[in-house]
């Protein structure tokens, strides 16, 4: 083997941590270890959302703007936070997503696994609501097009996200949608359908792994908000 | 050019063995399926991976082994590997991968492995 990767790569951490410009933000992902589709509790899911970019771009271009501009193809609702050196591997990003409940956001994040010039991968921490990874890139099809694709391969984290998972998964359709759509008017392209396909790689739930509800990021968002008053009266 | 990997079957008891090599990224996945619908038309309760062939595992290429993953322990099987290098070693580590899949250093010991797990 090659080792010319290497640097595409996180180095190992075994638990991560957060940049003091972002540990406001990331008190739920700090001292969190990361979590592959293995660790998860519901079934197994591969899902990929796919918009094709014409042939103006190049994947190189798509997926360079992709990582520099990464939190602002986000759709309203949810904030991506980036450290000043932007995205590499082995970045800890804090995530905020609104719940759907007054004043609730939901605090996670992300560890960014791999990247190359045609890719980049995330990998879930402890308490997100999937365990997996999700995997950002371009590539040319047949003929010549450029197609941008976000691949995710996730369970469900606990007990309580596969609860939700119905409700989740219509949530996760129009998010990734939005950002393709978001990715694709930043590069002059408009009216472009998003395409989704989803597979069932496992159906088995991993019934073990229910103890990851203590890690749950959304009772514990809630918790934090419930008690901040008292974190202040405190300071 | 098509790729595949070959499948045999070593050991007592049997193991099947996939002979991976060349880039195991998104080109691979029509082999990497393929090889493995071979395997779960056997009755082997292990599958070994052997990446000594392999130069190259991106991350959708990580997917692709977590897919395998998921469908040999569906369906009872136990999955091992040998061949990684230190580097890959390691991206086994980062991804958990290692809490699942036993890596050996070369096919005799991961045989040995099946037979005492």
């Amino acid at each position: 083997m090659n080792v010319h990767d290497e640097s595409n790569w996180a180095s190992k951490v075994e638990r991560l941590e957060v940049s003091d410009e972002l540990a406001h933000a990331g008190f739920n992902i700090a001292g969190k270890r990361v979590a592959g589709a293995q660790q998860g509790f519901g079934k197994l899911w591969q899902r990929r959302y796919s918009i094709d970019l014409g042939t103006t771009v190049t994947p190189e271009q798509v997926v360079a703007d992709w990582k520099q501009r990464f939190a602002t193809y986000w759709p309203d609702g949810a904030t991506f936070h980036v450290a000043l050196t932007g995205l590499q591997p082995g970045t800890v990003s804090p995530i905020a997503i609104a719940s759907g409940a007054p004043g609730l956001t939901v605090s996670t994040g992300i560890l960014v696994l791999y990247m190359d010039d045609i890719s980049f991968t995330f990998m879930c921490p402890e308490g997100h609501m999937f365990a997996g990874w999700i995997t950002f890139g371009a590539e040319e099809d047949a003929i010549g097009a450029t197609v941008a694709d976000v691949k995710i391969l996730i369970r469900t984290s606990d007990p309580i996200y596969e609860l939700g998972w119905p409700v989740m998964k219509g949530k996760e359709d129009a998010f990734w949608s939005a950002t393709l759509v978001n990715l694709a008017k930043d590069h002059g392209i408009t009216d472009v359908p998003v395409e989704e396909t989803t597979s069932c790689v496992d159906r088995k739930r991993l019934w073990h792994n229910w103890t990851n509800v203590r890690h749950n990021s959304g009772l514990r968002s809630a918790w934090h908000t419930a008690t901040t008053p008292f974190r202040s009266l405190r300071t | 050019m098509t790729t595949s990997y070959p499948v045999a079957t070593q050991g007592d008891p049997p193991v099947a063995v996939i002979a991976l090599s060349g880039q195991i990224d998104r080109s691979a996945l029509a082999a990497l399926n393929e090889a493995y619908d071979t395997v779960a038309s056997s009755s082997t309760q292990s599958v070994l991976l052997d990446f000594h062939d392999v130069d190259y595992i991106n991350s959708t290429g990580i997917a692709l082994i977590v897919g395998i993953l998921g469908r040999a322990r569906a369906e009872n099987r136990s999955v091992l590997a040998t061949g990684l290098t230190e580097h890959y070693q390691h991206i086994f580590a980062i991804t958990r991968l290692s809490d699942f899949i036993a890596v050996y250093p070369d096919v005799s010991s991961a045989l040995s492995g099946a037979t005492s797990s």
